[in-house]
């Protein structure tokens, strides 16, 4: 395994320096009465990893989902490379933004190839006719899916797994599947809910290593993660959510002195942030 | 359902004996005369002149033999042939398929009195037999799949496997009496099971796997030569056009089911779009349409009209969960069998004549090729029904290439993760709508094309043909014969479709027995007899143990095929 | 105006029908989001044992007093029937792809009107249903309208249920206990609300309502068949979309609307499209608009499925 390039120390947090990649105004998302996600904006730049932090039920996941397009923020907007994406998952990810889930949704009975191939589907093009008459498109085009697809896997540490069922694969070995398929829809962005959730301490350094190597091809990435060594070990710019909002923003270094920081996750504990927990999507 | 475990410790040696000793005195009396009564399942009435049902017999004499030579043998190259459950099998089939006979001879000639010795000795060589089979000791076997013979072998076998196949459907066919039927019945399934047990299958569809071109070819070359085996009579030939229209219509609506996990309760509407378009345009005395372009126009046109139905009917409740678009399918069935009720002119437009339907559609001729005529090629004759069923069967092999090109592509890829996991697919950028209603209209289009030609190959088209009950027998031949697959579906449509014809007596209860399958299905082996793996997997998620042995299965096959 | 008011009162009786019919459909989808399309069955065996029955233990008789028996016995038939097909059929499969328990109701669907046509005596055909002295007969004429005595009885029966149901779902602990399963089903699951019994509860409710819906349309039709489950089913769901499936006020509104949008197609489209023969397939009309326009119904459905 390659080791790969540290965060550049020499640079200030990111802003100003790369193009601005996503843009997001003001995102309001309301469920009947209540604000899950309230007015955040966030800004990423190419080549930027970017820390989603907060206690649980702050909003983070359902910012992701608005960002996707798997929820229809009830207002704001989201801007790709300065092109307005339209809340459609499947525009969004042909715009260029992927992710991963918090609770793992892999194509279980399908191998791991399989799944990453399916990530290609959005920058393939081989139609009914093509894929009936078996033309040498279909066969240059299949024989490229497979071969981009075995390099992702690759690239994730998965080489040895292509013919092996997704739903077989060890834990942290989904969650990193999950990254290749992401990353085989070529996106510029790429959004990550909480990669290392129940993973070892040495699974964890892997990934950290893993989300440098893909920020490395040129990507910018979105984590959200409640390991807080991991996040401000890895990202050049860190959000804090609190109950839907934007508490703090900053360079890791401010945002980990900053006493409201502090005080929002000694707080989780409190009854009342408790009620907001999310009973299905605890993390695992 | 327990079923409790008997547990009897083996004794091979006797078991062996006894095996050997049963399977000698079934053969010799299927040599005796089984019955009086000459008229009785095909005359079992001679001694030393075995009839068919008793040649059958014989085989499984043979067949007992040869296993009872192989228990304790250690032969290499059958190290993976499960002996001794494949003689239980055998046993337990020849026994079921001797009662069977003997209780129809019984039955007939009135009291068990009037069955013959050899009858009576058939009954105590297959009851020896399933005794000695169940004192044979458990065997361990090697991998079936590993199981690699020369290529010619391997497709010598499955060859011959095809031909028995037919040879088993021709024999059924001809059988006119319930009683030979079903003992016929019993036997393929004797055999079949044996096979099964042995471990043949597991091999076969590897095997298969790697043959897949020769194989394809083989069963198209198989399935045309068929009319040859009917000496050029119809009887026959017309159940096997009814089939294959059936069959066209499960195959296609496998596509929808099987590979986009579509439920379509109204499929059969999509088919008689076809026919009624191909029935009004012919030039039969009673058509509606004035225009008669030639047939290909014609078919082409039904199977437009069929796919943009499809259009219409999909492209709203394809958007929401599959449950609604399941009802408004049904729904749809439900209207179009109405419209075509009423369009009588009486309560609409004069379009189909209402119930009385499109009678006197002439034949087709394609190309100067006249479907109503006899032809003759070498010294076999070619009948009329025999010509739509070659069509039907080139129509059948277009709908199973598109299947099989589609399932092994992106779009297949697309379909099999909108099965597992419809909004991880969206958020990966699937196309989920427009691969639902591609295949969803896609099964309209190819429902549509067989429709037209069952305009002319049936004598009219009348609105009873296309009922729910007519959607619900496909839906019961994909899912009963296996989702996803084309030798599940071939296999489920032709079952569904032949044994009420020959099974007259089981007609009342054939809806009953149907919609129980249906159930019990569901609950027991919901991804039908003939399983695909994927599909398999889907419907037993919780199962790790199978989830490993499809894997390895897998896995296997990758480096048997590279 | 008459003929309004005539087709205005045809609609809320066959409104009503659907409507009770309805109700079984959208609770049973509300907790397990299962389209239980064996449903329709279960009205058609309602109408069936409330048949034999009547046959059977009232011995024929036509007095008021065996319509309550009647309902009894049709009720218990078809709430053994739904109890059966849930435990048996429904149950195994509920961690199973959504195709399973679809096909099983069609499954058992085809194999109960099968059942009923080979076992209950002249069920080949339609089947003669008794008159019941109060019920059926001499009907009233108000004005120039005529109201028959099956319409007040099948409306009666539909106010009455509704009243119940209402109760039901707002003060007994088993209808609380309902509606918070299908709001959040893990969370009531939490709560210690024994999910099993709840689910076994909706199908029995919803068949309680099948069954009176069955005696009414027998009593109306003067006789049932085996096959009348098939299209009642259909639209009942129909008016369980029309009111936003899993909306249980949403249902018997959607089957009263159903039911006038039939009854006045008949009436009002002029020409070859109109009348009798049509009514069906305005019904499905309707139910294709709904779903390309208001997918959620007229009255919104629950929402369901989170990222
Ligand atoms: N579809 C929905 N309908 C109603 N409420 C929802 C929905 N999705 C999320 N919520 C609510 O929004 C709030 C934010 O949830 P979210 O999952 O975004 O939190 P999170 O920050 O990702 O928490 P965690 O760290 O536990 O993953 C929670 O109170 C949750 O219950
Ligand atoms: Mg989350």
């Amino acid at each position: 395994m390659s080791t790969a390039t540290r965060r550049p120390r020499d640079t200030e947090f990111a802003s100003g320096k790369g193009e601005v990649l996503l843009q997001a105004s003001d995102v309001l998302m309301q469920f009947g009465g209540l604000t899950a996600v309230k007015d955040v904006n966030m800004t990423v730049h190419e080549g930027e990893i970017v820390g989603l932090i907060g206690p649980n039920g702050a909003g983070k996941t359902t910012f992701f989902n608005c960002l996707t397009g798997l929820y229809k923020p009830t207002s704001g907007e989201v801007r790709l490379a300065g092109e307005q994406i339209p809340p459609k998952p499947r525009k969004v990810v042909k715009a260029g933004m992927a992710r991963t889930f918090q609770n793992i949704r892999l194509f279980g009975n399908m191998t791991a190839l399989e799944n990453v191939m399916v990530g290609t589907y959005c920058r393939t093009t081989s139609g009914v006719l093509t894929t009936v008459l078996r033309g040498p498109k279909f066969h240059r085009e299949e024989k490229e899916t497979r071969a981009k697809a075995q390099e992702l896997l690759d690239f994730v540490g998965l080489g040895h797994t292509t013919e092996l069922l997704a739903r077989n694969l060890p834990y942290g070995d989904q969650r990193r599947l999950e990254v290749a398929r992401a990353l085989a829809t070529d996106p510029k962005v790429v959004l990550l809910d909480e990669p290392t959730a129940g993973m070892n301490p040495q699974e964890t350094q892997q990934a950290s290593d893993l989300i440098f190597r893909i920020r490395d091809t040129g990507r910018a990435v979105v984590v959200i993660e409640h390991d807080m060594r991991f996040i401000f070990n890895l990202c050049d710019r860190v959000l804090c959510l609190v109950r839907g909002e934007v508490l703090v923003e900053g360079s890791p270094e401010q945002v980990q002195s900053d006493p409201r920081v502090i005080e929002a996750y000694i707080g989780t504990g409190d009854d009342d942030d408790f009620d907001d927990d999310d009973v299905q999507e605890g993390p695992a | 359902m327990n079923i409790p475990k008997i547990t009897i410790s083996p004794r091979p040696n006797v078991g062996k004996a006894l095996l050997a000793g049963g399977a000698v005195l079934l053969i010799v009396a299927a040599l005796l005369a089984w019955s009086y009564d000459s008229t009785i399942l095909g005359d079992l009435s001679i001694s030393g002149n075995p009839a068919p049902l008793q040649e059958f017999a014989i085989v499984m004499g043979v067949v007992g033999l040869i296993e009872a030579a192989l228990v304790h043998r250690r032969l290499t190259s059958l190290s993976w042939w499960d002996t001794t459950s494949s003689a239980r099998a055998l046993a337990v089939g020849t026994l079921v398929y001797i009662v069977l006979i003997d209780y129809n001879i019984a039955y007939q000639s009135g009291g068990v009195i009037n069955l013959d010795p050899g009858a009576w000795l058939a009954l105590v060589g297959a009851l020896v037999m399933v005794a000695g089979s169940f004192l044979l000791a458990p065997v361990k076997v090697t991998n079936q799949l590993k199981v690699h013979g020369a290529n010619w072998l391997e497709i010598v076998v499955i060859t011959a496997t095809l031909a028995a196949l037919l040879f088993m459907v021709a024999f059924i066919l001809r059988g006119d009496d319930g009683g030979s039927v079903l003992a016929a019945l019993a036997a393929g399934g004797t055999f079949g099971v044996l096979l099964f047990r042995g471990g043949f299958f597991t091999w076969l569809s590897v095997a298969a796997a790697r043959h897949r071109p020769v194989i394809m070819l083989g069963a198209l070359v198989v399935a045309l030569l068929f009319p040859l085996t009917q000496n050029g009579t119809d009887a026959n030939m017309s159940i096997a056009v009814d089939i294959a229209i059936f069959l066209c219509a499960a195959l296609g609506l496998n596509i929808v089911v099987g590979l986009a996990g579509l439920l379509d309760l109204g499929y059969i509407a999509f088919l008689g779009t076809g026919a009624y378009v191909g029935a009004m345009m012919s030039s039969a005395a009673s058509a509606t349409i004035g225009w008669h372009p030639p047939f290909l126009v014609v078919a082409l046109l039904g199977a437009l009209t069929s796919a943009v139905l499809g259009l219409i009917i999909g492209s709203p409740t394809l958007r929401l969960s599959g449950d609604y678009l399941a009802i408004v399918t049904l729904a749809f069935g439900e209207i179009f069998h109405t419209a075509v009720n009423n369009m009588d002119g009486t309560n609409g437009p004069d379009l189909t004549h209402g119930p009385n339907g499109i009678a006197g559609i002439p034949d087709l001729n394609l190309f100067g090729f006249n479907f109503g005529s006899t032809h003759n090629l070498g010294s076999f004759t070619i009948s009329n029904y025999s010509n739509y069923y070659i069509l039907l069967v080139l129509v059948a092999a277009l709908i199973i290439t598109i299947f099989s090109r589609l399932n092994n592509s992106r779009i297949g890829r697309g379909w099999i993760a909108i099965r597992e996991d419809e909004r991880a697919a969206e958020a990966m950028g699937v196309n989920i709508f427009g691969l639902k209603i591609l295949a969803f209209a896609g099964g309209a289009f190819l429902a549509g094309l067989a429709g037209t030609i069952q305009a002319h190959a049936t004598p009219s088209v009348v609105p009873d043909n296309y009922t729910f009950q007519e959607s619900s027998f496909l839906l019961a031949a994909v899912v009963l014969g296996g989702m996803g697959t084309v030798v599940g579906v071939a296999l489920g449509a032709t079952v569904l479709k032949l044994l009420p014809e020959k099974l007259r007596f089981i007609e009342d209860y054939r809806l009953l027995i149907f919609g129980l399958a249906l159930v019990l299905m569901m609950r027991f082996r919901p991804e039908g007899l003939i399983a695909s793996r994927r599909r398999q997997l889907e419907f037993h998620d919780e199962d790790e143990n199978l989830a490993d042995i499809v894997q390895e299965e897998h896995v296997d096959e990758q480096k048997a095929n590279a | 105006m008459t003929q309004f008011i005539q087709q205005l009162l045809n609609g809320l009786t066959v409104g009503s029908l659907y409507a009770l019919i309805a109700v079984g459909y959208t609770v049973v989808y509300g907790i397990v989001q299962l389209i239980n399309f064996a449903h329709g069955e279960v009205f058609m065996i309602g109408a069936f044992g409330s048949l034999a029955t009547w046959q059977v233990v009232c011995q024929k008789s036509t007095g008021l007093w065996v319509l309550p028996i009647m309902i009894v016995g049709g009720a218990l038939c078809s709430v053994a029937i739904a109890l059966v097909m849930e435990r048996f059929a429904y149950r195994p499969l509920r961690n199973a792809p959504r195709l399973a328990p679809l096909i099983t109701a069609i499954g058992i669907s085809i194999a109960l009107q099968r059942a009923i046509q080979l076992w209950y005596p002249g069920a080949t055909s339609n089947v003669p249903y008794p008159s019941i002295d109060g019920v059926t007969g001499g009907s009233l004429t108000v004005g120039s309208v005529v109201i028959q005595r099956t319409t007040l009885f099948t409306l009666g029966v539909l106010v009455v249920s509704a009243a119940a149901l209402y109760i039901f779902i707002s003060r007994t602990r088993t209808g609380k206990a309902m509606v918070a399963v299908s709001q959040d089903p893990d969370t009531a699951r939490l709560m210690g609300i024994n999910v099993d019994r709840i689910i076994a509860a909706a199908f029995a409710m919803g068949a309680i309502l099948a069954a009176l819906a069955g005696v009414a349309q027998g009593l109306r039709d003067s006789n049932v068949s085996s096959t009348m489950g098939f299209l009642a089913g259909l639209k009942a769901f129909t008016a369980a979309v029309l009111g936003g499936i899993g909306n249980i006020q949403g249902a018997v509104a959607g089957g009263l609307v159903l039911g006038l949008i039939e009854a006045m197609a008949t009436q009002y489209i002029p020409g070859q499209f109109g009348g009798n023969a049509w009514s069906d397939v305005y019904a499905f009309i309707v139910l294709i608009l709904v779903l390309v326009f208001r997918p959620q119904g007229l009255f919104g459905a629950r929402v369901v499925d989170r990222a």
